[in-house]
């Protein structure tokens, strides 16, 4: 088995390596075949894994295959952990990987840098993989890292567009600020149980209960900084405003990096971390509240842009809040779900998006586009089925998951609990809202797109259109499928701790009865109609009287700024951050470095010894009797001093 | 009274006194006579010390050579007798304090130290066969050999130093100095000399 | 009976008077050197008083040694002071403090 692992792992990156280094050499069709088998094989060696460990029920496999170093009683090497979680973000991973690969070979198809996306891609598959099969927190905090990097280099692919560079130096530098406060998680983690590796430090965590650091519960503090770690690479307010920057980057990368596999990276470590989290009551009412905030807040968002990839952008944004709310009230399970789900259908849709963008020769505004849905037939079926699973109808992949998280939070008994409830289900009509809004104003309604490329018009090629299909499959009947046996047939067991007193998740398996059941039941359930009143009010102000939408923009100014201006958190950070710390090395440079280091303490130095020296210099005066007399003179107190210090003893 | 008391008295006496008018004679060359009588005095000591050998050396070498070499450069050198006194009476009053200073320390320190007859004691004088060469020698032959080989390759660096500092002449080397030749310029090596026309007329 | 802090307190005066001289004297180089000599001849009589009271005779070999350097010393001294005397014309220590800093 360690060899089908390493080939997993090993595969994209054999790939990215060989592609990246002779890509010109071996033309185009010859690199995207080579980084396209070997992310196939990864697939189709993940499904087997996935058929090993979860329907076959094998043992965890845990080992170290190398040991990079060795310090004093640290060790850090390179090691596989491998259940059912992984299995499950294996698979995830690389079939979406996979679909982005076979798309990109159309949307790329007149870019310059063809053969260096691919590499790039297949790169990012094989950090992805190296994060989620990690058994040691040094190994995940590196492919952490190295899909921090990739996601920069591919954020500024265009590197010739101003707006890309500015949105990647943004993304990666907030996520640097989730990674540092990651990184003190992880040297707390060391800290308390003198090991990085998982197994090692989840049997030691019963010893960290009573400890205390700087005042609070040390087990709150450690969880709390592994969770601005997922914060910034999960984008969770505050540190979510990189996400929108990184529509800059091709739409297949928005797919795969920033919909269905990085984003979830954080996701996906908190569920790894699942012992640990569960000790630390605050914490996880902390990750349900942010989770929450971030669900609503950025969902409302979703509704005033205006670009098409922005609103999908926003989606994820809102959709990972309703992954982490399910972290917070202990349903791992039901969060890794919504992860898979999500995965499908939002990859789905902003390859469907890109589909779109191709189609208009790379026109994104979605005020001029509109009743495409007879020109593209495929591309509209596609989206359609995706937003239906976006927006929760039932029956679909997304209603089952995200139903399952209202759920949960429902029963959940953390505190504020009953606020994020609101929140969820609020969300709940806004998703509705403004997925539908998207999908009306794209493909229906009467066209607005210019004239001459409405001439050229035509469904996009087949490497664009069949991985539509092939994703929007899953979007439909994974839910159907897999909610029993995921959440409550034990498939994640083995990967997760919940305990005891968190028991959102027991009361949901009370409630349950069979997924069909749920698909009946829905019609009684308050998401159901959030979900229907969203749609209906979307059709309204986008097809059935637009022009009730242009009189509530105007009549409500400030809110239509508010949410224009993204709640200015871009401006807060430019203003505070970027602007304060420009101001900072300008006061460091002419304070410190200019005067205390080089006037004081250099020029100063050296004007103190030649003070000094002036003022011993006339001692030596070129007299030797002066010499003479200065020694005689010294000789004299020495001797006193001896006898003095002798007390006296000299009398008598 | 013991005799050796009474002459330690009377050779110390002179030994003081004669160091003291030293430093306060005016003339050069007495004061290198009562450094003489110093010296001599100094042996007697040593004598009374037994310490035969080194008393005698003292007055061959230090009186007989040293201070015949001081008498050879007073008599050599000017010794301006004007200048040379200008300042004397102006430090005199300190020099005479902080030397009474030290002494009166000496003297507190050795007086209450471990130097008293009583701890330290008489050392048996040795018989009219004790050979102080002898003694010496079989310490400096043996044990001391290496500080002696030393000293007497001190003495050839002085003797040397001595002739490198003092000698006049250069050692006749044909020795060129590059710097000097290639600064040179046409004016050092040539100049012009005008011809009187008168004489020109006259030769032809 | 003559102990040692005798010979000692002697020696220390004669140390001291020796130190005087230079003090006193110091205008004339020939004077100071001559007052080192008395000073080195102070200090001799102690190594050989410390001899003799403690039996034993490696105060005499110091007291070699220091005749040996002693001797080095004024041949040195003086050809230092002769050519002094032949580069300034005199002996005069006002002459001699280049080395002032």
């Amino acid at each position: 088995m360690l060899n089908i692992y390493l080939t997993i792992v090993l595969a994209p990156l054999i790939g990215s390596i060989v592609v990246g280094l002779a890509g010109n050499q071996l033309g185009r069709t010859l690199s995207h075949s080579i980084t396209i088998l070997g992310v196939a094989i990864s697939t189709v060696l993940s499904l087997y894994v996935f058929n090993h460990h979860v329907l076959n029920d094998a043992d965890i496999f845990n080992q170290n295959i190398y040991t990079w170093m060795q310090i004093g009683g640290l060790n850090i090497s390179v090691g596989f952990l491998v259940d059912n979680l992984t299995s499950v973000m294996l698979v995830v991973v690389s079939f979406v990987s996979l679909m982005v690969h076979i798309y990109t070979i159309g949307y790329m198809h007149d870019d310059k840098g063809y053969t260096k996306f691919f590499s790039y891609i297949s790169l990012f598959t094989f950090a992805m993989f190296t994060l989620v099969i990690s058994n040691n927190f040094m190994q995940l905090f590196f492919g952490w890292e190295a899909v921090g990097l990739v996601s920069y280099l591919l954020i500024g692919f265009w590197h010739h567009k101003e707006s890309a560079i500015e949105a990647n130096l943004k993304a990666f530098l907030v996520n640097r600020v989730g990674d540092f406060g990651f990184l003190l998680g992880i040297a707390l983690v060391l800290m308390f149980f003198g090991t990085l590796d998982y197994a090692e430090a989840f049997s030691q965590k019963d010893q960290i209960i009573g400890q205390t650091l700087f005042g609070g519960s040390a087990i709150t503090v450690v969880c709390l900084l592994l969770f601005v770690g997922a914060m910034g690479k999960s984008a969770q307010v505050p540190l979510h405003v990189w996400l929108p920057g990184s529509m800059e980057g091709p739409t297949p990368i928005s797919a795969l990096i920033h919909a269905a596999t990085m984003v979830t990276a954080g996701i996906f470590m908190v569920s790894r971390m699942s012992p640990l989290f569960e000790l630390s009551d605050t914490a996880l009412m902390v990750v349900m509240i942010i989770g929450a905030i971030t669900a609503l807040f950025m969902g409302l968002l979703g509704i005033v842009q205006n670009d098409i990839k922005r609103v999908v952008a926003y989606s994820t944004l809102s959709q990972l809040g309703y992954m982490t709310v399910a972290l917070g009230v202990s349903a791992y399970s039901v969060a890794i779900f919504h992860l898979m789900t999500h995965a499908f259908f939002k990859a789905l849709l902003f390859l469907a998006a890109g589909s779109v963008i191709v189609a208009l020769h790379h026109e994104q505004d979605i005020r001029k586009m509109g009743g495409l849905r007879k020109k593209m037939p495929i591309t509209y079926i596609t989206s359609l089925l995706g937003t239906l699973a976006l927006i929760g109808f039932p029956g679909f992949a997304g209603f089952y998951s995200k139903d399952m998280i209202i759920e949960a939070v429902h029963y959940s008994d953390l505190p504020y609990a009953g606020w994020a409830y609101v929140a969820v289900l609020i969300g709940v009509f806004i998703t509705a809202f403004y997925s539908l809004r998207l999908l009306f104003l794209v493909f229906h309604g009467e066209s607005r797109v210019d004239s001459h490329t409405e001439e050229h018009l035509h469904e996009t090629g087949s490497s664009i259109t069949v991985p539509l299909i092939l994703l929007a499959i899953p979007s439909v009947v994974i839910g159907y499928l897999t909610i029993e046996p995921m959440l409550f047939g034990g498939w994640l067991d083995n990967a997760i701790t919940i305990d005891s007193s968190h028991q959102a998740v027991a009361e949901l398996k009370g409630h349950f009865y069979s997924a069909f059941a749920l698909l009946t039941h829905s019609v009684v359930t308050p998401p159901f109609w959030m979900m229907v009143g969203g749609a209906v009010s979307a059709w309204v102000f986008c097809l059935y009287r637009p022009d009730w939408a242009d009189q509530i923009q105007s009549r409500f100014k400030r809110t239509n700024y508010v949410l224009n201006s993204l709640y200015g958190f871009d401006r807060l950070n430019d203003i505070v951050f970027v602007k304060g710390s420009v101001k900072l090395g300008n006061l460091l440079w002419k304070i410190s470095d200019m005067t205390l280091i080089d006037k004081v303490i250099v020029n100063g130095s050296a004007k103190l010894a030649r003070y000094l020296g002036v003022l011993i210099r006339p001692v030596q005066t070129g007299y030797v009797y002066h010499y003479a007399f200065f020694m005689i003179v010294s000789l004299m107190l020495v001797l006193g001093w001896v006898l003095i210090a002798s007390d006296y003893s000299f009398f008598g | 009274m013991e005799f050796t008391s009474i002459l330690f008295y009377v050779f110390s006496l002179f030994f003081v006194g004669s160091s003291f008018v030293m430093i306060t004679s005016r003339n050069t060359a007495k004061a290198a006579l009562w450094l003489i009588l110093t010296f001599f005095s100094a042996a007697s000591l040593w004598l009374l010390l037994e310490a035969e050998f080194l008393a005698i050396t003292l007055i061959l070498i230090y009186v007989g050579a040293v201070m015949v070499l001081f008498m050879f450069v007073i008599k050599m050198l000017d010794t301006e007798e004007s200048t040379l006194r200008a300042q004397f009476t102006r430090y005199l009053p300190l020099g005479i304090f902080v030397s009474l200073v030290v002494i009166v320390q000496m003297a507190l320190v050795l007086n209450a130290g471990p130097f008293d007859l009583e701890s330290v004691g008489m050392p048996e004088q040795h018989g009219a066969s004790y050979s102080n060469i002898t003694a010496i020698a079989q310490q400096l032959y043996t044990v001391y050999v290496y500080p002696f080989e030393l000293a007497a390759i001190l003495l050839l660096i002085a003797i040397i130093a001595a002739i490198t500092l003092v000698h006049r002449t250069q050692v006749n080397s044909k020795k060129q100095n590059i710097t000097e030749q290639i600064n040179v310029q046409a004016k050092d090596r040539m100049r012009f000399a005008s011809i009187n026309k008168k004489s020109k007329k006259e030769s032809k | 009976m003559i102990a040692l802090s005798d010979y000692l307190i002697l020696s220390s005066i004669v140390f001291c008077i020796g130190l005087a001289g230079i003090f006193i004297n110091r205008t004339n180089i020939i004077m100071i050197l001559m007052c080192v000599e008395l000073i080195l001849a102070a200090v001799n009589t102690n190594f050989i008083a410390f001899s003799f009271y403690g039996s034993d005779l490696a105060g005499q070999i110091f007291v070699f040694f220091i005749l040996t350097v002693a001797a080095a010393e004024v041949a040195i001294g003086l050809a230092i002071l002769t050519l002094m005397y032949r580069n300034r014309g005199s002996i005069d220590i006002d002459v001699t403090n280049t080395l002032k800093g």
